[in-house]
């Protein structure tokens, strides 16, 4: 049996085995795919979104960014639509799953474009006795105005959805609205959200993109009869993003108890581990689960109990949140100090990458010797921003050395990353 | 200049990963949904899903499936003929080539040594059955593992000063490091198995115990009955490569050496000689190189350390003044042809036997003086036998995963018997 710690975690009022859940997408569409990703370990489901106006799919629906092969995708464009399936499917299918998987957790995710689509939208899905809702505020590629990311950047209409929606749940129904973060600042639209009355705010959709362009067809994928359109990416490359509004709600005083679910980039238990550090209670997964499957949540589930045993957390309360105070305004950084690099000789392969980017990319602050093909420090010249560190190919060859203060500086207890493993 | 690499005779022939070059590696896995490298692995070690942890950055989880499936994982990461099994049906080489499993698996047990990771735990509850392994090698090793897994007491006995059986005493250390089979050992140790080393088993040390597992391999070493077999110089390959492992540095490995024989046997003799300094090291075989069983890389490596291969012919005589000085070899086919060499020792890798036990009532021997087991190891009465000295000689892998299954026979019969 593998090693498991217990992960559960309440999100938002709920109880979930753990933090781990599909995202609205492909990867849970019906029945039988969401019962084998329950089986293999996933947590719940926010099911596929259900439009108020389905429209036809296209074809072909994706671009990648062409890594080698083997090498998962570093990001991942779609153009796709709502769920094809109809309304009644979709409650069958729901209220079977909620039948079979009572401990699981389903939120249904809807688009409405105005009030009434909105009201209609939660009243039907709510039949299938799921868990919540959430209100997908934050398509990036609807082509229409009253949909989608654009009333995402509207805080005003957000709150308004978001009322509307939390009007018609029945009451124990969640209901959590989906941010954008086409935006320059979400925050807004996420106090819109709880002043509208949710439960929780889930981030982020996909970004606003175009991909690599075919150099024949003068057009970036997906190619759908000669054309394309700014849509979606996703996958590892928006992880950062997400993380960034994610941080920047957290620390907001009017937001920082509020619950949020956090989506972009998982492929592992690190990439989860970084959303759970600062305080998301629940994690969606899409990309990388169109890339490998479902069995993805073996490494997530696992890996996250070990490294959860290495640290001495018994469950994920232990360390939600727990890098949030320190990730600061730049404002606060200790500037008094640098860190010169140490070089390990016996280490050191002799590549001469560190000579090449400190001198065309730092502060031309090693000097090469040409016989030993070995870098050597010239202090003076070092601002200790550490590029030499970033692209020795070595694991732990170049490693922060002595801490030097400026003059008159106090010195004082630096707390710096040593091991770059 | 000479082209032929100088090496140690006990520093490793290959490079190992790092977590970087490992993960490179692991990378480069398509995670197969039907992995057939797991398919492939006689043991049930399960590359793919290991392999799959370690991409997804779970090296923890990597270890754990190595080690729950595979009490013997580093042992098997070093020796086996990865490129019959998982290696060879990975699905990579119909793009390029096939994943470096092996190496994988090597980098994941080395982690598991640096955490000090206890996968496998024997219950706080022990189980009142008692089981005597005879013989501490790989078979034997593997199903103490499983057995202590489940509770029950097990006691290995050892003739030999040191447990690993032939992965101590044979397989050179240049390719199968001891402190590799020492730390798959201790994991055993650390279950509860109780080792008694140095001790030829009697009869009477057997009937405390409630089953019996056979595990002693194959080492009655074979020489022909030439002229001259009994000369100083003259060697089984069983006896030279456990001199060498014993002695180490010290060994008087000869300075011009005939091997005998082209299996994996005859190449392990061939580069331990040159590693100890031997001068000439010749590989003598009577077939062709197309018809030797031996590993391609293993024989690649023994020519890039400078042995040469005499294909053809096969010794006739050993003649010497008190030790071998002079071999005499004649053609296998070719009936004129005859050859005479100078050399101060003749190695014979053409061989293994099962020694005779007559501890045991009722053990059926066949014809090859192997022990007659049914595939589920089971032999008679009380009695189980996995490993060489069933099979004929095969790997460590095929020991495993025949103990594995032997284990789990010997658990149901215990469990029949209430203990
Ligand atoms: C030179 C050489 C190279 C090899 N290379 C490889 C390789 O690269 N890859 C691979 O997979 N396999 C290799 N093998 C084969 C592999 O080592 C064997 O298949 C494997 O060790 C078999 O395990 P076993 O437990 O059945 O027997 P053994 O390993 O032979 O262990 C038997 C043990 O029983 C002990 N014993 C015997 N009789 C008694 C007794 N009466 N009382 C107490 N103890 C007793 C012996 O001392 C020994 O420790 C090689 C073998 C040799 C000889
Ligand atoms: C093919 C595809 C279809 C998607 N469809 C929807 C959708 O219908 N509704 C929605 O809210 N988000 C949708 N998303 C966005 C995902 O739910 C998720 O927010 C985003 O992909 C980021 O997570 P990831 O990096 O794990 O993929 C879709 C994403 C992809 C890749
Ligand atoms: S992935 Fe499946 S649905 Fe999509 S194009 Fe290929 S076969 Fe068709």
């Amino acid at each position: 049996m593998a090693f498991k710690k217990d992960l559960s975690v309440d999100f938002a009022g709920v109880k979930c085995l753990n933090p781990f859940f599909l995202a609205s997408s492909p990867v849970g569409n019906n029945y039988d795919m969401i019962s084998k990703a329950f089986e293999a370990g996933w947590g719940g489901v926010f099911y596929k979104n259900q439009d108020s106006v389905p429209e036809h799919e296209i074809s072909p629906i994706f671009g990648v960014e062409e890594g080698d092969v083997g090498r998962s995708w570093g990001m991942f464009k779609n153009c796709e639509h709502a769920s094809q399936n109809s309304m009644e499917q979709n409650l069958d299918y729901m209220r079977r799953l909620k039948e079979h998987y009572p401990e699981h957790r389903i939120f249904a995710t809807i688009m409405g474009g105005s009030d009434e689509d909105w009201t209609n939208l939660v009243v039907s899905v709510a039949q299938a006795g799921i868990d919540g809702v959430e209100l997908n505020m934050s398509c990036p590629h609807m082509g229409r105005d009253n949909m989608g990311a654009d009333v995402g950047c509207n805080p005003a209409l957000v709150e308004q959805y978001t009322r509307v929606a939390k009007k018609a749940a029945r009451s124990g129904l969640k209901v959590i609205t989906k941010m954008t973060p086409n935006i320059t600042n979400m925050v807004p639209s996420a106090l819109a959200a709880k002043n509208g009355g949710a439960d929780g705010v889930s981030a982020i959709n996909t970004v606003k993109s175009i991909i690599d362009l075919d150099k024949d067809l003068f057009t970036t994928e997906p190619v759908v009869n000669g054309k394309s359109a700014i849509s979606g990416l996703s996958g590892r490359a928006v992880k950062p993003i997400s993380l960034r509004f994610l941080c920047e709600m957290k620390q907001n005083p009017g937001l920082k108890d509020f619950p949020i679910s956090s989506i972009g980039g998982v492929y592992t238990w690190e990439d989860a581990v970084d959303y759970l550090l600062l305080g998301a209670t629940n994690i969606q997964v899409c990309t990388s689960i169109m890339e490998y499957g479902y069995r993805i949540i073996d490494d997530i589930t696992s890996g996250l109990s070990y490294w959860m045993d290495e640290k001495g957390f018994e469950k994920l309360d232990d360390f939600i949140g727990k890098a949030l105070p320190n990730i600061v305004s730049p404002s606060q950084f200790t500037r008094t100090f640098k860190i010169h690099p140490a070089f390990n000789h016996d280490k050191c392969i002799g590549c001469g990458r560190c000579y090449v980017s400190c001198y065309d990319g730092g502060h031309q602050a090693i000097k090469w010797l040409d016989e030993e093909r070995r870098p050597q420090l010239i202090e003076e010249n070092c601002v200790g921003c550490h590029l030499c560190q970033k692209v020795c190919p070595v694991i732990n060859c170049i490693t922060p050395g002595e801490v030097v203060f400026d003059e008159g500086a106090k010195p004082e207890k630096i707390v710096y990353k040593k091991n770059f493993d | 200049m000479s082209k032929v690499e100088l090496k140690g005779y006990m520093e490793e022939a290959e490079r190992p990963f790092n977590l970087r070059t490992a993960l490179d590696e692991a990378n480069r896995c398509l995670v197969c949904y039907d992995a057939p490298c797991s398919k492939a692995c006689p043991a049930g070690t399960d590359p793919a899903r290991f392999i799959r942890a370690l991409k997804f950055r779970n090296v923890k989880g990597g270890i754990e499936t190595i080690r729950e499936n595979n009490p013997l994982g580093g042992i098997c990461a070093k020796v086996c003929p990865y490129d019959q099994l998982c290696q060879g049906a990975c699905s990579m080489t119909g793009i390029d080539k096939p994943i470096r499993i092996g190496k994988i698996q090597s980098f994941l047990i080395e982690q598991e040594e640096a955490f000090k990771m206890h996968v496998v735990k024997a219950p706080a509850e022990k189980k009142e059955g008692k089981v005597a392994c005879i013989g501490a090698g790989p078979a034997s090793l593997t199903c103490a593992r499983e057995l202590a897994k489940a509770g029950y007491s097990v006691t290995i006995f050892e003739r030999e000063q040191r447990a690993g059986g032939m992965a101590s005493y044979g397989i050179v250390p240049s390719r199968l490091p001891q402190k590799v089979v020492d730390h798959d050992i201790q994991l055993i140790a650390d279950l509860g198995v109780q080792f008694v080393f140095g001790h030829e088993v009697k009869r009477e040390d057997l009937e405390p115990f409630d089953a019996v597992f056979v595990g002693t391999g194959l080492w009655d070493a074979k020489i022909p009955s030439i002229e001259g077999a009994g000369l100083p110089g003259v060697y089984s390959a069983v006896d030279y490569l456990k001199k060498a492992g014993t002695e180490k540095e010290a060994f008087h490995a000869g300075k011009t050496v005939i091997v005998v024989g082209l299996g994996d046997v005859a190449v392990d003799c061939a580069t331990t000689a040159k590693l100890l300094g031997a001068e000439d090291v010749r590989i003598m075989y009577r077939r062709t190189i197309e018809e030797a069983p031996a590993d391609m890389d293993e024989l690649k490596y023994a020519l890039s350390l400078g042995v040469g291969i005499t294909t053809g012919f096969y010794p006739v005589s050993a003649k010497g003044n008190g030790k071998l000085e002079i071999v005499e070899a004649a053609g296998f086919r070719d009936k004129e042809a005859k050859m005479t060499l100078s050399a101060d020792t003749l190695v014979f890798a053409t061989g293994q036997k099962a020694e005779k036990l007559d501890i045991l009532d009722d053990l059926p021997i066949s014809g090859k003086g192997t022990i007659e087991a049914q595939e589920n190891g089971f032999v008679s009465g009380k009695v189980f036998a996995a490993g060489d000295v069933v099979n004929g000689g095969q790997t460590v892998v095929q020991a495993v995963a025949d103990a594995k299954l032997t284990a789990a026979e010997i658990i149901a019969y215990l469990e029949k018997k209430g203990v």
